[in-house]
């Protein structure tokens, strides 16, 4: 894992970023990861911001139609297939005033994900669209590309839905992005080899929570064991239970928290649900979203929460963003 | 950070130090929810004897901390082991607007905000319950109003409500078992349903008197 290294010098400086980036992932996929998506994207544009909503998933993308537009011309897939270099051509006019899209399309699967180097600059040039705030929807799954899309963010938004397969998925995404953050912040190939061995599920060192982790790491070092916790701490996932029917439904996103802490020792936040409602399906069966078709429906109103203490969240110095370094070039 | 095994009573129970009477309890009832058997939360990543022992050891914290006496003497001796706990004490202020000063339901009070002055009407008192993580049933069995009129009420659906002096004393009850300004917002969801309730109970002569 050299290229980690390089990634992760010790001093990393702190970008002068004008964009805030939102992630938005579950690990599984169905569970309106990308209607959420448009929604806070269009929501977030509504409140007077420059937004762009990013589709990652070039093996299933359907953000634009979400957003109400044709099979677009140009997409991320140009740019991971190497014909477009600048982020900024791939750039779509939406419907919503002031939101613009970056498009995916189903493309060539064995090049449906960016090399890593190509993932840093990509990141980079996220990071310098012109735009006030990123909404990245991301893809199903707990692929190495996925994972860097969430912890590159400065807000990781975790989507979950009231059924044990999306609970059950919400953990796997959890711990697969936790433990490659970690194997990013520490910094020797002893403690790096601890982490890859824990993420197998059945290692034979008997590391099963990442509190047994932090202990086999500490076990090594001292500072190994520091960085490993002060990543842990700059490492908040931001909750949000969708599909909710019932008051047991929004709960959930209170237990999930605590589950986030006393297993994984994460300090996970509630950032907010979205019901189960009728005027979702309405919106989406007219191509539109929700927070613009039905402004005074109970989504729409909680769409438009979640997306107010996103914004409010992004202009706090200190969120869930790793440390700059994170998105340093390689040289 | 800490495996709850070590994390002190208020750790535990995920609530500030200076939590008040009702925080207890709220955090408590939510916490049982959690690791009760077969919890969605939790079972896919704690089985069932470690999800036990943390009841039990959520029980214990909260035996001591729901009662004055105990809570008392229990702040006295963490205060007392304070001075070599300090390593991990930084681990307090962090949880900002979570585990560290919050109620059970932080955060979701002010879903209207911004637009204050909007009548109440049944979507509205609807999505303050819910932002509480109250269930209809919890309101219908204290306030002993029956959970059909509380429906009804959610649903604006005025036709199948009684008398406005009735339905007044819903909204109260409702609002009040919220922790909500009940006068107000009886009053502007009153507002509405006497409108409704005028026109359908308005004297049929004024129908003959038609040219």
């Amino acid at each position: 894992m050299a290229l980690d290294r390089e990634w992760t010098p010790a001093s990393g400086t702190l970008r002068d970023r004008r964009v805030q980036v939102i992630a938005v992932g579950g690990g599984k996929g169905g569970i309106g990861k990308t209607l959420l998506s448009a929604n806070l994207a269009a929501a977030i544009a509504r409140l007077g911001h420059r937004v762009v909503a990013i589709d990652t998933d070039l093996e299933g993308a359907n953000l634009h139609t979400a957003l109400g537009m044709k099979v677009p011309s140009v997409s991320l897939a140009d740019y991971v297939a190497g014909r477009e270099r600048d982020l900024r051509r791939l750039l779509l006019d939406t419907p919503v005033p002031g939101l613009r899209l970056i498009a995916a399309t189903h493309g060539n699967l064995d090049a449906a994900q960016p090399q890593e180097w190509s993932r840093v600059e990509l990141q980079h040039q996220i990071h310098d669209l012109p735009a006030d705030f990123a909404l990245v929807d991301l893809g199903a799954g707990t692929h190495a590309s996925v994972m860097d899309y969430f912890l590159a963010g400065d807000v990781g938004v975790l989507v979950l839905t009231p059924e044990p397969t999306s609970v059950e998925n919400a953990y796997a995404f959890l711990r697969a992005a936790f433990y490659r953050r970690l194997r990013l912040a520490v910094d020797t190939d002893a403690a790096r080899e601890v982490v890859n061995q824990a993420m197998d599920l059945k290692n034979e060192r008997g590391i099963r929570t990442p509190l047994d982790l932090l202990r086999a790491v500490q076990s090594l070092s001292t500072e190994e064991g520091e960085r490993f916790v002060s990543a842990m701490r700059l490492f908040r996932p931001q909750l949000v239970v969708n599909g909710a029917k019932t008051a047991d439904d929004i709960r959930l996103g209170f237990t999930v928290r605590s589950v986030c802490r006393k297993y994984f020792g994460v300090q996970a936040d509630y950032l907010g649900y979205v019901n189960w409602d009728d005027a979702v399906t309405e919106a989406v069966r007219h191509r539109t979203t929700v927070v613009e078709s039905h402004p005074r429906s109970d989504a729409a109103i909680y769409v438009n929460r979640i997306a107010r203490k996103l914004i409010g969240l992004t202009s706090r110095p200190t969120h869930t963003r790793p440390p700059s370094n994170f998105l340093e070039r390689p040289t | 950070m800490k495996s709850y095994r070590e994390m002190d009573h208020y750790e535990l129970l995920e609530i500030s130090r200076d939590a008040a009477d009702e925080e207890i309890d709220r955090a408590h009832a939510l916490l049982r929810e959690a690791y009760e058997p077969g919890s969605l939360a939790a079972y896919s990543v704690f089985d069932e004897p470690e999800a036990a022992a943390l009841r039990a050891q959520i029980d214990e914290a909260y035996a001591v901390l729901s009662d004055a006496e105990r809570r008392r003497a229990y702040d006295a001796s963490l205060k007392g082991s304070m001075l070599y706990d300090d390593h991990d004490a930084p681990s307090a202020p962090e949880f900002e607007g979570g585990a560290g000063r919050s109620t059970a339901f932080n955060g979701f009070e002010d879903i209207d905000d911004g637009d204050a002055d909007a009548p109440w009407d049944g979507a509205r008192l609807r999505r303050s319950r819910l932002a509480r993580g109250v269930d209809l049933e919890a309101i219908a069995s204290v306030t002993k109003v029956n959970p059909s009129y509380l429906r009804f009420l959610e649903e604006d659906r005025f036709e199948a409500l009684p008398a406005p002096v009735y339905v007044r004393g819903f909204v109260n009850a409702y609002a009040r078992y919220l922790g909500l300004e009940a006068r107000r917002i009886a009053a502007s969801y009153i507002e509405r349903f006497e409108r409704h309730y005028e026109q359908q109970h308005k004297p049929r002569s004024r129908l003959l008197d038609r040219p």
